[in-house]
């Protein structure tokens, strides 16, 4: 009976496969026929590979009978593909690196899912993530290279590595690990402390220390994006496990002290601030990115210019955190909402696979996971259009980046194991 | 647990919701102020893909055209104000500015047409301007300023064309993004920079935005109010004794004129005579009559604004007290008008009482020539009856003849006009003339202005006259 409901499940995933191919070629063909900047051939080399990638994984699946979630893989490749669909409009250069990136990002996946099925035994390592993951954010602060403010970078020579990606990994596993052990205890309490009940010490000890250093590192990396995350990833997987609104309510105190001590500590910090509410002070100088972004979103209105017919060159950094800017001036309002309810999606069936799963280890490894990624995306496509302060972080799957697409799709594979043990166990019962 | 995680999804999601709402209403509801604002680039990159039009005067003359990816101004500082210019770095303005949607073919059907031909790979052309300005009545006017400041407004009373806007100083638009030198902090300066920081305020265009009493021509409004109210006022006579005391406040003249009749008041601009036709008026009327007149209105409201325009102002009737009004009439006080309002006045006298609207524009063409907008005459204000008019105009015939105006006297053309020498608190008084020609049936309406040059008659008058003889001499080729 398993084996059938994986094939029915691999089904689903080709049909859906399918139409993603069919979005990457028009796209391609669309970029081959528009002269007179590209090579044209590349980029349909380009997009075949991508392709080949894909679907060698999903032929890998249906072979050994992978029984994980048929959307996610088809949800990441639509991402795949439109990011190296504007990749490409926007420089070919950076689109190959993306596709080799994208190469090692398949590979990534098709390790995770092969040999890390059995991934509940990573719970019994936890401590020694919390240590690998220090040490990975320690090494950027010695020997690492500054990048947009944020000293977060190694150089590998041939290319570069962010090791703050992959720490997140570790911290949702470290993380999924101790409050599955210890939920209880933390959602009850044994102190009592203007009124709430909060756990004694030795219970959340491990666990704050260990958020807390990888957040100091970050701010010594000067990478307050991706502290962010952590932080905000840290109160969802927090909130997941206990229930318990007040710890929420304290994080949030907590953040607002943070960010306030930021404000006041750090230059660049107060520029950001200062260029989301008022951008237009600075409009030829500091604030030039996000003005430019706001003038690209709009320019498309509606129905976008038509892809290769908008006007990107004027956003700095366009095909890192501002691709999303790029791509709703020329696919317009309909493809910028397209796009995120495709992370929506995402976003959905992650939460689901964290819902079915069996028991507290594998629900909050999702449900982390899930969360991570979804406020990600929030994070970075709220600074693009002025909702949020820009924090230099990158879009998953779309942004131009190695270490994050790698990253993602380490998590992606993580998911996916979650999800098919959640098949075959309930296909047992 | 698992009820923890479902309200944790519902957050995540909830929070992409807030963000489909909010890119929502940024590109519907910021969209088109974005669109167009200066640090948007897109606009320009646009527009950089089309050439744009040319600006002719009425003969066929270049006003402003495209030479190279640059906009070349031929007439250079002689029209600057009224063409006014592009530049990426300072904005448009003047006519420029005011066509930009025809010269760019931005215009409705025309955009359908650019993006055939730009799919077609044709090259891009905008539309043509043909506007009502002579290119030699710019450059005489600019060379009769000289050196001194000041502005001339010409126009055609029959339909409100404008012949001629003219302000010193003035500047070179071809050069004003050239750098002209550095600042003490080391920055380059540009010509233009050094244009906004002048205090003499070349960039303003006095002939529009001017803001000047203007003296005795004001009679000829306080004329128009008392005729209307009491058409008796051109019989009577007036005992001029020099200066008039209105409550403790002494308005002097500059000699005693004795007894006057009405046009003799207007021809030696008597102050008396026309400072108690303003009390008797009251002020009630007196600012009906200048706001018929186009006083405290812009031509251009409710139209495609063509100039800068700085209404002409004056004090509110109930604010106004009697020394106030009977200064006001004869245009000192709190009124400040520009030239081009009082050479409306002299068109209303000179178009049996009619303001026909004041414009630029003649028609619009296509690069082949095909005419697509074509403007015509219409009336603006009715300032008042034709026979007050014709009474105005009997009184400026003699201002010219025996008057104040002898200096604008052409031979073999019956000249009406009213000079001023406006008191101001910068030294010498402002000079004005404001007339027409010829008086049977006009053709053209002027008013000069010379900043503290002085008395009208000597210094505004030869100026106004040189101007209409280009107008009217037949040998000149003017219309």
């Amino acid at each position: 009976m398993t084996l059938s409901a994986a094939s029915r499940l691999r089904a689903v995933e080709r049909k859906l496969l399918y139409w993603v191919s069919a979005y990457l070629l028009i796209g391609a063909g669309t970029l081959y026929l528009w002269k007179p900047l590209l090579p044209a051939l590349v980029v349909l080399a380009g997009a075949l590979i991508a392709m080949i990638g894909f679907w060698i994984l999903h032929l890998f699946w249906c072979r050994f009978k992978f029984a994980a979630d048929p959307f996610l893989l088809p949800l990441v490749a639509f991402f795949s593909s439109t990011s190296l669909i504007f990749l490409y409009r926007l420089n070919p250069a950076y689109a190959e690196r993306q596709l080799a990136w994208l190469m090692t990002g398949l590979f990534a996946l098709w390790v995770v899912t092969r040999y890390f099925l059995h991934y509940r035994l990573l719970a019994e390592y936890k401590y020694i993530y919390a240590l690998a993951g220090i040490i990975g954010l320690l090494l950027p602060i010695f020997f690492g290279i500054e990048q947009g403010g944020a000293k977060s970078w190694l150089d590998l020579g041939f290319f570069q590595v962010q090791p703050s990606e992959f720490v997140k990994i570790l911290l949702v596993l470290f993380l999924a690990a101790f409050l599955a052990e210890n939920r209880l205890a933390l959602a009850e309490g044994t102190q009592r402390i203007w009124g709430i009940t909060l756990p004694a010490p030795q219970e959340w000890g491990p666990m704050l220390i260990m958020w807390g250093i990888s957040l100091l590192l970050l701010i010594f990396q000067k990478d307050l994006g991706a502290a962010l995350i952590y932080f905000t990833t840290f109160l969802a997987m927090v909130y997941a496990s206990t229930a318990r609104v007040a710890y929420v309510c304290l994080g949030g105190a907590l953040f607002l002290a943070g960010a306030a001590a930021a404000y006041s500590l750090f230059e660049h910090v107060r520029l950001r601030i200062e260029i989301w509410l008022d951008p237009w002070q600075q409009a030829e100088a500091a604030g030039y990115q996000v003005v430019q972004s706001l003038f690209a979103l709009t320019a498309g209105g509606i129905t976008g210019t038509g892809l290769g017919a908008g006007m990107p060159q004027f956003i700095p950094a366009v095909h890192t955190d501002f691709i999303f800017a790029a791509i709703v001036e020329e696919l317009g309002l309909a493809g910028g909402l397209g796009l995120i309810m495709i992370y929506m999606l995402f976003v959905y069936r992650g939460f689901l696979i964290a819902l079915a799963a069996k028991d507290d280890f594998a629900c909050l490894l999702a449900a982390g996971f899930t969360a991570l990624m979804g406020l990600q995306t929030f994070i970075i496509i709220a600074g693009v259009i002025k909702l949020l302060p820009l924090t230099g972080i990158t879009l998953p799957f779309l942004s131009y980046g190695g270490s994050s697409l790698v990253a993602n799709f380490i998590i992606l594979g993580f998911l996916l194991n979650i999800s098919h043990e959640v098949q075959i166990t309930s296909g047992r019962s | 647990m698992k009820a923890n995680v479902r309200r944790l999804s519902y957050m995540v999601l909830g929070s992409f919701v807030i963000l489909c709402l909010y890119i929502g209403y940024v590109i519907v509801f910021m969209g088109p102020t974005l669109a167009s604002d200066p640090h948007n680039r897109r606009l320009a990159a646009y527009e950089a893909s089309i050439h744009r039009g040319t600006i002719f005067d009425r003969r066929g003359e270049i006003l402003a055209v495209s030479k190279e990816g640059r906009r070349v101004y031929p007439l250079g500082e002689d029209a600057a104000h009224v063409i006014g210019f592009v530049s990426q770095r300072y904005g448009r303005t003047g006519l420029e500015a005011a066509y930009d949607r025809y010269l760019l073919a931005m215009n409705g059907n025309d955009k359908i047409k650019m993006n055939i031909n730009r799919l077609l790979g044709r090259p891009l052309l905008g539309n043509n301007v043909i506007v009502s300005l002579d290119s030699r009545l710019q450059q005489l006017a600019t060379q009769l300023l000289g050196d001194r400041k000041g502005a001339v407004a010409v126009l055609d009373p029959r339909n409100g064309e404008i012949l001629a806007l003219v302000s010193k100083p003035s500047y070179d638009p071809n050069i004003i993004e050239q750098p002209a030198g550095r600042s003490s902090g080391g920055k380059v300066v540009t010509v233009y920079d050094l244009l906004q920081n002048d205090k003499e305020a070349p960039l303003l265009n006095r002939a529009t935005q001017g803001a000047y009493p203007p003296g005795s021509t004001f009679k000829l409004i306080t004329a128009a109010g008392a005729l209307t109210t009491d058409p008796g006022v051109s019989r009577r006579i007036f005992n001029c004794q020099g200066s008039l005391i209105i409550d403790g406040f002494r308005l002097t003249d500059t000699a005693a004129h004795g007894r006057v009749d009405f046009f003799q008041a207007l021809a030696v601009s008597c102050n008396s005579t026309f400072a108690r036709l303003g009390l008797e008026m009251g002020a009630e009327r007196f600012y009906q009559t200048a706001r018929a007149f186009g006083l405290t209105l812009n031509p251009w409201t409710d139209v495609l604004n063509e100039v800068a325009y700085r209404p002409g102002t004056l004090t509110h009737p109930e604010k106004m007290n009697k020394p106030q009004l009977g200064s006001s009439a004869i245009g000192q006080g709190e009124v400040l008008v520009n030239p081009l309002q009082m050479a409306l006045v002299a068109a209303a006298i000179a178009n049996e009482g009619v303001i026909m609207h004041p414009h630029l524009l003649i028609r619009v063409q296509d690069p082949e020539g095909r005419v697509i907008l074509q403007s015509s005459p219409r009336p603006w204000l009715t300032a008042i009856k034709p026979e007050v008019a014709r009474i105005i105009k009997e009184a400026m015939v003699e201002a010219v003849n025996s008057g104040t105006g002898k200096e604008a006297i052409i031979p073999g053309i019956t000249v009406a006009g009213k000079t001023g020498s406006a008191q101001n608190p910068r030294g010498k008084t402002h000079a004005w003339f404001v007339g027409f020609a010829p008086a049977e049936k006009p053709r053209v309406a002027v008013a000069v202005i010379v900043e503290n040059g002085g008395a009208g008659g000597i210094v505004a008058a030869p100026i106004a006259r040189e101007i209409m003889r280009a107008v009217l001499n037949p040998a000149s080729g003017m219309e």
